[in-house]
């Protein structure tokens, strides 16, 4: 009978095997991380070894140096490696964070209203549509951006005589740094919406309850108790839509306009009109080169930029979560 | 402000005394029905000095669509008194107490009809942040800011003042409203530390601080002691006698033992009815209803 017994006694399934099949597949997976890494960094490094700190810096027509480092494969001088990556950096600051201060900003207002001002059914009608929203692909947004933002801007918005302003320099088109920002708001602020709703609803209802019975209004109550409690997960929220926003690249290759141009705020209010190229359209748009070795250097080296700026605001985020929970918010 | 130490304030009631099976001093206030341990722990404090009736609850009903919670109840409240709301649970003790400063009004179907006056002027005309200030309102879970302790309290008074205030500033008023919570000994050293790291019972007396730091004419206690232990229990129960002299409290409390202890009235409630209203001896000791008697003795038999 006991015998019998016996096998019965512990789960097929015991905490410790569970533990090391899971404890098995995270290595195999931060393995697989590590090893992309490495290949993205190895393939970059002689871009970044033949240019030093430069690479970084302005310097040239950087249209001009990736035909130049793509054609220096074939002419059997040796090849060229020469790039100056500033255009094409600042591009990317200017769009990604303009559209994330924009997104952070509307994302934040929609979050509040809908948890806390929005009837139930509008509520309830919103939500499923915001995350919806969330995951269309980009690609659909720089279809509408190409046939409706784009032509409008350049029709209504800039004037004949902006245009004549810089005609030497650049052509003003409607592919430019506003649209590419208002698309990419369009794109990011729906993954906030959808991450910060869900923040501001658990949090602890006493906490919003004990602060209006105090006499506090609710429009503050919910500024400094809800979205207080919240801004971990609106700190998360925000760095995966940066992060979403910096690898963006085929919806902003369709719209930020296709010349690596830095965009001068000195020029005045004219330079959100101004065509302009961020890094990752720009591994796109240069993708068929990967053929030749110094082009296919640079590309990567483009990549291990995209991927350590990732890093840098996820550890940023994490980092200001830790700060923010030292008095137990989430 | 006026002092509230009580080995300063003049007429401070002596500290209350618990019950105790070695206490040896009898009881006072010796009652002949249901003798049991309970009614020989009845305090010895001092009846109330004075009495002013603040507010007036007069046939107020309320109803959750169609389920009604609270039924025509009429009852008033006094400064200077400590009122308990008993009952068995769901008999719309919470309901009564948060329509008291229109909390119930965030309760989407929530209809209260009959009328509520503080200093004979209806809360209804009342505007709902200015009347929460005046009846401010503590829950039956310690629910302190995700904040440090200081700026728990300091919270309440920036919101209160147009302008903002430097912390500086603010610490003397925040001292004193730890101090009248008998908190303030406790976490003086740690006034930048977490509020959620504070124990239980200094949670809950933080959230008492809080609603005193709104210099509230009522206090709405909500079974403040619902989850704590006896030491911090008794801690809060000394707090809310000594508070009764500045503010008019009332508490809604299971613990029949403790509205015993505390009360100088008591309304029992059932279903939604006011039972019986009657001052805390009389109502355990010679209830006047069948009703009441039962739930009384019910609970100590
Ligand atoms: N938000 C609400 N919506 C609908 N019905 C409610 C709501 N809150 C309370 N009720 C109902 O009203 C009645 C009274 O509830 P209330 O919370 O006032 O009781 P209580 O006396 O405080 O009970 P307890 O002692 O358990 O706290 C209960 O029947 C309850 O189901
Ligand atoms: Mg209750």
């Amino acid at each position: 009978m006991e015998e019998e017994l016996q096998p019965e006694y512990g789960p097929k399934w015991s905490d410790q095997r569970v533990e090391r099949m899971l404890g098995t597949l995270v290595v195999f997976i931060v393995g697989l991380l590590l090893a992309l890494i490495v290949v993205v960094v190895i393939n970059g490094w002689p871009s970044f070894a033949h240019n030093g700190l430069s690479w970084f810096g302005p310097g040239g027509n950087v249209d001009d140096q990736l035909s130049a480092i793509s054609q220096s494969a074939e002419t059997g001088a040796g090849y060229i490696y020469t790039f100056h990556a500033w255009p094409l950096i600042w591009s990317t600051i200017l769009i990604c964070g303009g559209a994330v201060v924009l997104g952070l900003v509307t994302a934040l207002f929609i979050s509040v209203f809908l948890t806390e001002f929005a009837p139930a059914w509008m509520s309830n009608l919103l939500r499923p549509v915001v995350r919806f929203l969330a995951s269309v692909p980009s690609v659909i947004y720089g279809l509408l951006g190409v046939l409706v933002l784009v032509p409008f801007i350049g029709n209504h918005l800039i004037t004949e005589h902006q245009k004549a302003s810089v005609a030497g320099i650049i052509s003003l088109t409607g592919y430019s740094l506003i649209a590419a920002v208002i698309v990419l708001t369009i794109m990011i602020a729906p993954l906030m919406v959808s991450i910060f709703t869900d923040a501001l609803s658990s949090v602890k209802p006493g906490w919003l309850e004990g602060s209006l019975a105090l006499g506090v209004n609710r429009w503050r109550t919910i500024w400094k108790i809800g979205v207080r409690a919240a801004r971990p997960a609106i700190v998360a929220g925000t760095v995966l839509a940066l992060a979403r926003a910096i690898g963006e690249s085929v919806m902003l290759a369709m719209i930020s306009g296709s010349t690596a141009f830095a965009p001068n705020p000195a020029d005045g209010l004219i330079f959100i009109y101004e065509p302009s190229r961020p890094l990752a359209p720009t591994i796109v748009k240069s993708v068929d080169q990967l053929s030749s070795p110094p082009a296919k250097a640079t590309l990567f080296a483009i990549a291990t930029f995209l991927l350590f700026s990732g890093a840098m605001f996820s550890l940023a985020g994490a980092l200001t979560r830790r700060a923010m929970n030292k008095y137990g918010a989430a | 402000m006026e002092s509230l130490a009580p080995d300063t304030a003049p007429s401070a009631p002596p500290p209350i005394r618990r019950l105790d099976p070695q206490d040896p001093t009898p009881a006072q206030e010796a009652v002949p029905t249901t003798a049991t341990s309970f009614v020989a722990a009845k305090r010895s404090i001092a009846a109330p000095q004075f009495s002013i009736r603040r507010m007036e609850v007069d046939r107020v009903s309320i109803h959750y669509g169609a389920k009604a919670a609270v039924k025509g109840v009429s009852l008033p409240i006094r400064q200077g008194e400590v009122l308990a709301l008993i009952g068995p649970s769901g008999c719309g003790k919470t309901t009564l107490l948060r329509s008291l400063n229109r909390l119930t009004e965030l309760t989407a179907a929530a209809r209260l009809s009959g009328s509520i006056r503080l200093d004979d002027v209806d809360i209804r005309l009342i505007e709902p942040t200015l009347l929460r200030r005046r009846v401010t309102m503590v829950f039956q879970q310690p629910n302190p800011f995700p904040m440090s302790v200081f700026d728990n309290i300091a919270y309440v008074l920036r919101e209160q003042g147009s302008r903002r205030v430097r912390k500086k500033a603010l610490e003397p008023q925040v001292h004193s409203a730890l101090a009248r919570a008998g908190l303030f000994e406790e976490v003086k050293d740690n006034l930048k530390h977490p509020a959620l790291k504070l124990s239980g019972g200094q949670q809950q007396r933080l959230c008492i601080a809080r609603a005193l730091a709104a210099e509230p004419e009522v206090l709405l206690l909500d079974e403040p002691c619902s989850a704590l232990d006896p030491q911090s229990t008794a801690v809060i129960e000394d707090l809310i006698v000594r508070l009764r002299d500045d503010v008019a409290v009332v508490i809604v409390t299971h613990n029949l033992q403790q509205a015993y202890r505390i009360a100088d009235h008591v309304a029992f409630m059932y279903l939604g009815d006011l039972v019986e209203y009657n001052s805390a001896t009389r109502l355990f000791n010679s209830p006047t209803q069948q009703r009441t008697a039962e739930y009384v003795s019910g609970a100590f038999g």
